[in-house]
């Protein structure tokens, strides 16, 4: 399924009295757009282990 | 069985090349069979064992080395890719990853026998940016290893490849019976998952013209733009959409916790 994360964690909220939407499309549509994108911060970054 | 050992006869290394390849790149192809059935034309002076060995391992080599250079350009793409049939695809990565690091020098030497983790390894290597040379030495020992276990086992027992051979009618009907439940068990699956995620259809979704639109009039302050990806995070160099904050799904209601109930929220992931 297509949006599984954000139609699931939008569905969460809802449930919990958020006004929750997902962005059809995601990224993809976004970046498709030409909309403005930035660099993920590095604190947000998870980088997963590597043998270097 | 004796399909592969008539097609090995006539037409010898290049079919064993491509048997092995195909597998190499994670296509399902019985790679095992044929290298029995090589190594037991090999004892019927059909073939020459030191040939089939070269062959066998090239084409081997020639298709591990495709994946992981692919592992190394796609970065995490791939192991992303794979992850989506998981149950919980947001810890399906990490928990690959990690394994395949404390294990990985290991799982190189063994991957080839293990269905799913042979075409798996090379590129998650690549992923994990294993150097190449430690790479190939690895992946020469794993390929030897299965190269000689299955055509030495053809040669040694090329007795009881033809014996098999006889009985192949039932295990190939086993084989197709298999299959099926494979398949059978595939559909429940997806139909399982399309009725898990029915409640999730109704969830309101906005264009992302309609979001920009909104993002640049006035409505911004009372809007909270949310990246649920974990996947995106995985990879330097990662976008987001400017301005977005990130929320962990596995850690939703404790992050949200504070958060006003009247503040619209659109959330996105890839």
């Amino acid at each position: 399924m297509r949006e599984a994360t954000s139609a699931r964690v939008a569905h969460i909220l809802r449930e919990h009295g958020f006004d929750a939407y997902v962005i059809h499309g995601g990224l993809r549509a976004w970046t498709k757009g030409g909309y403005p994108l930035e660099p993920v911060p590095s604190d947000d970054m998870v980088l997963l282990p590597t043998f270097t | 069985m004796r399909d592969i050992v008539a097609l090995l006869e006539q037409h010898g290394y290049a079919v064993l090349a491509l048997i092995v390849f195909l597998e190499a790149v994670g296509v399902p192809v019985p790679a095992a069979l044929a290298l029995i059935a090589a190594g037991a034309a090999s004892a019927g002076h059909h073939l020459r064992p030191e040939m089939v060995l070269i062959v066998a391992l090239s084409a081997m080599l020639l298709g591990d080395t495709l994946l992981f250079i692919l592992g190394r350009q796609t970065g995490w793409t791939l192991l992303s890719f794979l992850c989506r049939i998981a149950l919980n695809p947001e810890s399906c990565i990490l928990r690959s990853a990690e394994s395949f690091y404390r294990r990985g020098r290991t799982t190189l030497l063994f991957a080839k026998f293990i269905p799913g983790i042979n075409s798996l390894a090379p590129p998650l290597a690549g992923s994990m940016r294993m150097g190449f040379g430690q790479f190939l030495r690895l992946d020469f020992v794993g390929a030897c290893l299965y190269t000689l276990a299955y055509a030495g086992f053809g040669y040694l027992f090329s007795g009881v490849i033809v014996a098999v051979a006889r009985g192949a009618q039932t295990v190939g009907r086993a084989v197709e019976w298999s299959l099926f439940a494979a398949l059978v068990g595939y559909v429940v699956y997806r139909v399982y998952l399309y009725w898990r995620h029915r409640k999730y259809r109704v969830v309101p979704r906005v264009q992302v013209q309609e979001l920009a639109s909104r993002l640049s009039s006035g409505e911004a302050g009372g809007m909270t733009v949310a990246d649920v990806r974990s996947h995106g995070y995985y990879d330097p160099g990662a976008m987001r959409i400017k301005g977005s904050i990130r929320l962990e799904p596995n850690n939703l209601l404790a992050t949200v916790k504070e958060w006003p109930r009247d503040k619209q929220i659109y959330l996105y992931c890839t």
